[in-house]
């Protein structure tokens, strides 16, 4: 064993870890609403969160500070944006019967299509790199740690969203048949359930979450028409640690990935000198060695843990 | 009450079923036999538009069913217990009933949740557990209970008692004679001729996607050797 992180360090990095744990939770739990209810693995998934974070950016340059707003419009967006990208490509495409290569094909297309929409409204209006304009307060500071109200702002607004969805799938009506098309869309259908009007639901809570999600990210950093593309891999890794069906796994996954990119990088770099740079690396690790050794993700042994535990 | 005239059906390019003419009268427990292969699944199936139909008709009372999308066939009074798959298996056994009780008015879920435990005693005590937990006979009686608690006016099932212990096969059976005492039409697909008959009023035979017999189960059990020889069975 080489030196340890030096406290300040280690802390700085916890800090990130959490933060940024807790949007690839929103994000990646959105992924695996997706996958199960839809069987759609959705590489547009990361496009609903920028096209919710540039909804933010745009209410708060037009004078609008008031957070909640700023949260509601991104969740506007989001939704509508997922509503859309399945009403015209993912639905049509299903009625023809196609391959869930072309679906997934498909959804590289729409991510490139909302993308671009998105550059050209950014190049028009001058919109590249811009925060979302809430003012900046320091609640707390320690050498080289500093909180601010951004903190206080993205992890128990990401917490309360993930702690509302689990409520929302697992004690709604609405949730049990989504849960329910997840199961046996088939017998959904016989038994009268409106399976279109329950997958539009779907794909408006998951749009919405991650639009919220590019929100909060765009609060935190800049807003970028690139920045949900370079957090898609890292969101897919957590997903598939959740097996892509495990909601508990997912959140796990999230942190897992989060920790990996923010802790356990700079482990490496202070006791080993491995460079920073190979951060990015990190989620196709995960999303290998996980595939090829527990391709059902966390959930077993969340499940053993919860044997263990009666 | 379901009236099925010169039906073609299949799936995708393939026609199984062949010009299948046939009434299934109300309040009556129907059975339907044949061979493995012959066509019964494809049959529910077409009731139920989960498949191709190339031609025909079916007919609830006046109201033609082809067409009808499978979401909108349960608000007609039609339910359907499928052969395989036919719970929702992650789902609590609570979960699978509310499911079942939810086309419902709301104010009558509760009071069709609690007939239900007079007629299916063994799920009561069952709520919280997966259903995939289940027994064989309890996953059976859970498949029939959703399609009941939808209060329909008919229910097909197909091939109920498949894979259950003799016992426990008849157990099935008396729930469903149970429920034609209620005046339910019953139609219900089934491999083993002998047992169903004791229960059923009337009986179909298909043979390769055709009707090959057709009458009261006095008379199958009568003609006994004929349906053998359609079945297969000897
Ligand atoms: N989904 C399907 N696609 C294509 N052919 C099928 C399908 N399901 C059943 N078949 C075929 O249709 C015929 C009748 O099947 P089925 O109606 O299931 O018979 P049964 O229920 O009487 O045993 C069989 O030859 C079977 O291979
Ligand atoms: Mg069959």
């Amino acid at each position: 064993m080489g030196d340890n992180l030096p406290p300040a360090l280690l802390t700085t990095s916890l800090v990130n870890t959490i933060q940024i744990g807790s949007l690839y939770a929103l994000m990646a739990l959105g992924i695996t609403l997706t996958f199960s209810v839809m069987k759609l693995p959705n590489f547009a998934h990361a496009e609903y969160a920028t096209a919710g974070a540039y909804a933010a950016l745009i209410v708060s340059l037009s004078g609008v500070l008031n957070p909640l707003v700023i949260m509601i419009a991104a969740f506007v967006v989001g939704a509508l944006s997922a509503l859309i990208s399945h009403l015209a490509v993912f639905k049509p495409l299903e009625r023809r019967d196609v391959s869930f290569y072309t679906l997934i094909l498909a959804s590289f297309a729409v991510g490139l299509i909302i993308r671009y929409i998105l550059f050209t409204m950014a190049d028009y209006f001058n919109l590249f790199d811009l925060r979302i304009a809430i003012p900046l307060r320091v609640l707390f500071r320690e050498g080289t740690l500093i909180l601010s109200n951004l903190f206080a702002w993205v992890v128990p607004t990401s917490l309360v969203l993930v702690f509302i969805l689990t409520l929302l799938l697992n004690r709604s009506p609405l949730g049990r048949e989504m849960r329910a098309l997840a199961n046996n869309v088939n017998l959904a259908r016989v038994i009268g359930i409106p399976v279109e009007r329950v997958k539009n639901y779907t794909w408006l809570l998951v749009g919405g979450l991650a639009g919220v999600a590019g929100a909060l990210w765009g609060l935190q950093t800049a807003v970028h028409p690139l920045m949900g593309w370079g957090a898609i891999i890292s969101v897919f890794a957590a997903a598939i640690l959740g097996g892509l069906s495990s909601f508990s796994g997912t959140i796990l996954g999230a942190y897992v990935v989060a920790f990996s990119e923010n802790t356990v990088i700079l482990f490496l770099n202070v006791n080993y000198g491995v460079d920073l740079a190979y951060k990015p690396a990190i989620p196709f690790i995960i999303i290998i060695v996980v595939l090829l050794f527990r391709p059902q993700g966390l959930t077993k042994l969340i499940r053993r843990a919860g044997d263990l535990g009666r | 009450m379901i009236t099925i005239r010169e039906l073609t059906a299949g799936y995708g390019k393939l026609e199984i079923l062949q010009d299948l003419s046939l009434s299934f009268a109300e309040r009556q427990f129907s059975a339907v036999l044949g061979p493995n292969g012959s066509g019964k699944s494809t049959l529910m199936k077409a009731i139920m538009n989960l498949n191709t139909v190339f031609g025909g008709s079916i007919h609830l009372r006046e109201r033609e069913l082809i067409g009808v999308p499978t979401e909108a066939i349960s608000r007609l009074g039609i339910a359907y217990v499928p052969q395989r798959e036919n719970i929702f298996d992650e789902l609590t056994v609570l979960e699978n009933l509310q499911l079942g009780a939810r086309i419902l008015p709301k104010h009558d879920r509760p009071t069709a949740l609690k007939e239900l435990q007079e007629i299916f005693p063994i799920l009561g005590r069952r709520g919280a557990q997966q259903a995939v937990t289940l027994s064989g006979g309890e996953h059976q009686m859970l498949a029939i209970a959703i399609a009941w608690l939808s209060k329909p006016s008919i229910m097909l099932l197909d091939e109920p008692s498949a894979g259950l212990a003799p016992a426990i096969a008849i157990d099935v059976f008396r729930v469903l004679g149970e429920l034609r005492e209620q005046g339910m039409t019953l139609i219900v697909v089934e491999q083993n001729a002998r047992r169903v008959l004791q229960y059923c009023d009337y009986a179909f035979v298909l043979r390769e996607g055709m009707l090959v017999f057709q009458g009261t189960a006095e008379e199958c059990l009568r003609d006994e050797e004929t349906i053998k020889s359609y079945l297969g069975v000897h």
